[in-house]
């Protein structure tokens, strides 16, 4: 990323996206339309004040809605450019409500309210599609509960629970227990917002709570209403205390030891994807690696019908996770994934191997979720005039595996056909190669 | 007539062919739709097999 | 830089690397204990050294603080000794007064479960790390020219496409081939899918590209006999015809392809006539199989995920299920059964592959690697896991499908250009996920099936792949050689040419009017043998000579 940002031979155009192509290899125009962040790129030094102060939280997508970021934001910390971003869906300026606190704490006077999209023409002999990867969406399976079942999560979700920079640091912690620990913290500010009016109370009175409430007969309180006031507030504490600790409770003896990672969702299904998503068996033996480097008593089952490992060097990694870390391969697709009291998961599936119809309690279901088209995937094609696949990925013909239908157009990655990281990066290298081609013969016919 | 390539998407595929071309002294535009470049694998934690970081 | 002969002012950046090394080894003691070392002046710690505030933050302070050494406490320098150096030169700094300390693959990597005993390491890692940077010099580069052009070993699919998309570029290729023919494997074939198409005609294709195109010189019947030089600058000598000629190039491209395993006779009861492998299929089927076959059962994984040989051959299961849609293409009433462990029909196409295999009849088999099938002589028994029995399948043509292995001459290559295999004999690339194409060594590619098995799609795509990593390489004017080189003393080198003698890359040569040696800095890689081997230490190692090995080990040993 660094080095494509300090590239003198790369214009990065990020926070933009392609609106019109004409002409032909050799000779394209594009019209790139670069929205506004309302920060000006060229005095923002990417310090993060002005999102210290944002008083907006909004749900962060990079981190797959488990945390927070502000309405000012960067996209992940170590993003290129390392520039802040306005989302004026959230802004509380641009919704019509006062604010302006980045613009009065950037020390480089980089907030521009005012600032306009715009527009770029370009001339190019050669174009690059890659455009990657949109996950499925698992709430199209309801039998698996995905929405419903906080301790079902999707694969890409629980990446950013391992994740160092990610919203709990890297621990495995179940969504439910995140829940009653947010629970917890909302409690206990009601807790605190209690506590000073009984303090004032007590204050008042000069005695604690509950001596007042075993006062003797002839202690009366003035007005009157101050001793129904007392006792409601303090049978209230009472109330939230216990609740709290009980969550607290409940959440330290909460483990996330057991993982269940189901294959196949929504890809080899005839309802949703009929093909198979390439890299997510060798990303859930991974996840079962990492999750148990973080959690020695972690035990993971995979259940998938079957596990490609086709790569170099993914059969040993596979085998090598099952000895090492604890994984079971069962060899059968989950029927139907539902919850206990304390939202346990229960993996309901037929083991293909022993002929068995069987169900798992586990602590925490990862689905691993089909690899689809990126958004957009499909405007972009009619924008640039290349055909798709039939399952909307970019069409290319195996003898011109990064060929597109139009001359001089190329594609890579993802925005192809579902691949792994090894194969984009060579891929892409393949893209660049055409793309060369095309345009240094063309000068070289010129 | 044009030697410059516009590259459409800021993940490692885009990355990556932006690189290459780039090193060979070409001229290259990389748009990206997100705010930063780094796509999907920005959101990974490790990489198969050899648990290498993402970042 | 006249600060490097002030007195050291050392930078420490203490990186988390993420949880990779924050996780297992506490990076705050780690960097209070940095702030202690002598010649310190400045500790930071950061999340990602390698990220652009990290970098930034290096640079800053280098101007800021004035630094004139800089040392990384964080990953590999595999990774990014070079992002590092770079920066260290964009500061002004000069690229070599900088040190980097692994604290990750030699400390939290490996002291997962030991907390502290790991922080001690780390601490003591970078005591010894600021100890050797004290001591760093400035080194220079040399500057070399690149010869604009490159040199293709292997023309198959993968070299063909290579070679025709260099040539496409501007830059002129000769392409060696051992065989009489171009086209490897690709030869050998029945028919490609999808769409039961004639490879024949994908392979006239590309032979006329190459043979026609002026830039490409095919040479078939040939093989590489010697490789001298380095990167930008190979000397290739090849033989062909009984002669051998030299051949000058800027970047070599490694596309041997790999070889079909034939399995020991008996095994699976192989014959090479009734029970066969599925290259020998497509010889048959391309031949005409007459009588028609009544029933044909194919095992996967033959050889293959196996103890012996514990990779998965990739391609193995595409090849079965194509070769089954010809059968049933071909002859209707022929029953077909596929007997396998995983069905690797990864990805779109593949996958598509198998369902029309399944419409059309073709019959699969799951089976347990700890109970393979076995074959009889009418008959394949196989274990049926679904339907819990034994099942006796009619056979009159069994077909093996049996891995890629590596070609027997690859370590043979691997020694000419001195690029390493991996276990299984395959070419090992710089890096198995951001360098798959790229060897470590420079100026040297890889594709196709010679890296790892690889389907034609793949093969082509890695091909055009290799040639654009090649043409980063030769579209440039100079190239900047690395400055951690040996270099000799004359005072008092006595010639014993022990030097000379162990330099893996003959980078050493004896002065007769001098009588001492003497180091060329371009072949040099900066491996030490020579420094290690000098009984006076006349030749020393720049960036690793002994004072500074010593400083290090002096460290160690010292108590805290």
């Amino acid at each position: 990323m660094l080095d494509a940002g300090r590239h003198p031979n790369i214009h990065l155009l990020a926070y933009s996206q392609v609106e019109e192509l004409k002409g032909e290899v050799g000779n394209f125009t594009v019209r790139v339309r670069m929205k506004a962040r309302y920060v000006d790129e060229n005095k923002c030094t990417g310090c993060g004040t002005c999102a210290e102060k944002c008083p907006t939280p909004v749900l962060d997508a990079y981190n797959r809605n488990l945390a927070h970021r502000r309405a000012i934001y960067k996209y992940f910390a170590q993003g290129i450019p390392s520039v802040y971003t306005i989302d004026t869906e959230h802004c509380r300026q641009f919704q019509g409500k006062k604010c302006g606190v980045c613009a009065k704490v950037c020390q480089a006077e980089a907030v521009d309210f005012e600032q306009q999209d715009r527009i770029l023409d370009l001339n190019v002999g050669a174009v690059i599609a890659a455009t990657g990867y949109d996950l499925f969406d698992a709430s199209r399976i309801p039998e698996y509960g995905y929405g419903k079942f906080p301790n079902v999560m999707a694969a890409i979700e629980f990446e950013r629970l391992l994740s160092a920079g990610g919203p709990t640091a890297g621990h495995v912690v179940r969504p439910s227990d995140l829940q009653a620990e947010e629970a917890c913290r909302s409690l206990d500010k009601q807790i605190l917002k209690l506590s000073r009016s009984l303090d004032s109370l007590e204050k008042k009175y000069g005695m604690s709570s509950k001596d007042f409430l075993d006062r003797p007969a002839d202690v009366k309180p003035d007005p009157q209403d101050d001793l129904v006031r007392w006792s409601e507030l303090y049978k209230e504490h009472q109330d939230l205390v216990i609740a709290r600790d009980a969550l607290k409770e409940k959440v330290e003896h909460s483990h996330a030891d057991k993982l269940a990672f189901v294959q196949c969702v929504g890809s080899r299904d005839f309802r949703f994807n009929a093909y198979c998503s390439g890299w997510c068996c060798m990303h859930s033996i991974k996840e079962a690696i990492i999750a148990k480097e973080h959690n020695p008593e972690t035990q993971s089952y995979i259940f998938g019908m079957d596990i490609r490992a086709v790569g170099k060097g993914f059969e040993e990694y596979k085998i090598r996770g099952g000895k090492d870390s604890e994984i079971t391969y069962i060899r059968g697709r989950v029927a139907e994934i539902t919850e206990t009291e304390d939202h346990q998961p229960v993996i309901w599936y037929e083991d293909t191997r022993e002929r068995k119809v069987k169900h798992l309690p586990v602590d925490l279901v990862i689905l691993a979720t089909a690899c689809e088209p990126s958004k957009g995937t499909r405007e972009l094609a009619e924008i640039l005039g290349v055909e798709l696949d039939a399952y909307g990925f970019i069409k290319s013909d195996p003898s011109h595996p990064v060929d597109t239908s139009v001359p001089g157009i190329f594609t890579c990655g993802c925005a192809q056909s579902p691949i792994d990281i090894p194969e984009s990066v060579a891929q892409a290298s393949s893209a660049a190669a055409r793309a060369a081609e095309a345009v240094l013969s063309r000068k070289a016919a010129a | 007539m044009s030697r410059d390539i516009l590259i459409i998407g800021g993940g490692i595929a885009g990355i990556q062919a932006a690189l290459d071309l780039a090193d060979m002294g070409l001229m290259v535009h990389l748009v990206e739709k997100l705010p930063s470049i780094g796509g999907k694998m920005a959101q990974l934690d490790k990489t198969f097999p050899t648990n290498d970081c993402a970042i | 830089m006249s600060n490097s002969e002030a007195k050291p002012r050392i930078g420490v950046f203490v990186c988390c690397c993420g949880s990779n090394i924050a996780g297992y080894v506490d990076v705050p003691a780690v960097a209070k204990y940095a702030r202690t070392l002598p010649n310190v002046v400045l500790v930071q710690e950061n999340l990602y050294t390698c990220s652009e505030g990290g970098i930034n933050e290096i640079k800053n302070a280098i101007v800021e603080q004035q630094l004139n050494r800089v040392v990384v406490a964080s990953c590999t320098p595999r990774t990014h000794e070079p992002l590092f150096r770079n920066s260290c030169k964009e500061a002004g700094l000069n690229p070599y007064l900088f040190e980097m300390v692994n604290i990750r693959d030699q400390c939290s990597w490996v002291h997962m479960k030991e907390r502290e005993k790991g922080t001690e390491k780390a601490k003591d890692l970078i005591r010894m790390g600021v100890a050797k940077a004290a001591m760093l010099t400035p080194l220079d580069s040399v500057e070399l020219g690149v010869t604009h052009s490159a040199l293709v070993i292997g023309g198959g699919i993968a070299g063909m496409s290579a070679a025709e998309s260099l040539a496409g570029m501007g830059y002129p290729v000769i392409l060696v081939e051992k065989q009489r023919r171009l086209g490897g494997l690709l030869n050998q074939l029945h028919k490609i899918y999808p769409g039961a198409r004639d490879p024949r005609a994908l392979l006239e294709e590309h032979v006329d590209r190459v043979t026609k195109d002026a830039r490409i010189t095919v040479i078939t019947d040939a093989e590489v006999q010697s490789v001298d030089g380095y990167i930008g600058n190979f000397n290739v000598g090849v033989s062909s015809d009984g002669r051998t000629r030299l051949y000058e190039v800027g970047a070599l491209v490694v596309a041997t392809g790999a070889t079909v395993r034939q399995p020991p006779d008996g095994v699976y009861e192989y014959d090479g006539r009734r029970v066969i492998t599925q290259i020998q299929l497509e010889r048959r089927l391309s031949e005409g199989i007459d009588p028609a076959p009544r029933n044909v059962v194919m095992v996967q994984c033959v050889g293959a995920r196996v103890r012996e040989r514990p990779y998965c051959s990739r391609i193995c299961c595409q090849i079965a299920i194509k070769n089954a849609l010809e059968i049933r293409r071909l002859f209707p009433d022929t029953h077909v059964s596929i007997l396998y462990r995983d069905l690797q029909m990864y990805g779109v196409a593949n996958e598509e592959m198998l369902r029309k295999a399944k419409e059309a009849g073709v019959r699969f088999m799951y089976y347990d690697v700890d109970r393979p099938p076995e074959v009889e002589n009418e008959h394949v028994k196989i274990s049926h896991q679904l339907l819990g029995k034994e099942l006796d399948l009619p056979a009159d043509l069994v077909i093996l499908s049996t891995p890629l292995v590596a070609n027997e001459d690859a370590p043979r290559l691997s020694g000419l250009l001195r690029v390493p295999l991996d276990a299984n004999n395959f070419f090992l690339e710089g890096h198995v996920k951001l360098k798959p194409l790229d060897f470590a060594s420079e100026g040297i590619y890889l594709c196709g099936s010679a890296r790892y098995p690889a389907n034609l799609a793949e093969s082509i795509a890695q091909g055009l792949g290799a040639a654009s990593r090649a043409a980063t390489l030769l579209s440039k004017e100079h190239l900047y050689t690395s400055g951690i080189t040996a270099s000799v003393n004359p005072e008092s080198c006595v010639g014993c040419l022990g030097c000379v003698q162990t330099c893996p890359f003959q980078a050493i040569s004896f002065d007769p009017e001098q009588g001492v040696c003497k180091v060329n800095p371009v072949l040099c890689k900066g491996c030490g043998t020579c420094a290690a081997t000098c009984p006076s230490q006349s030749i020393q190692l720049m960036g690793f000579t002994p004072k500074q090995l010593y400083a290090q080990i002096d460290q160690v040993l010292a108590d805290d």
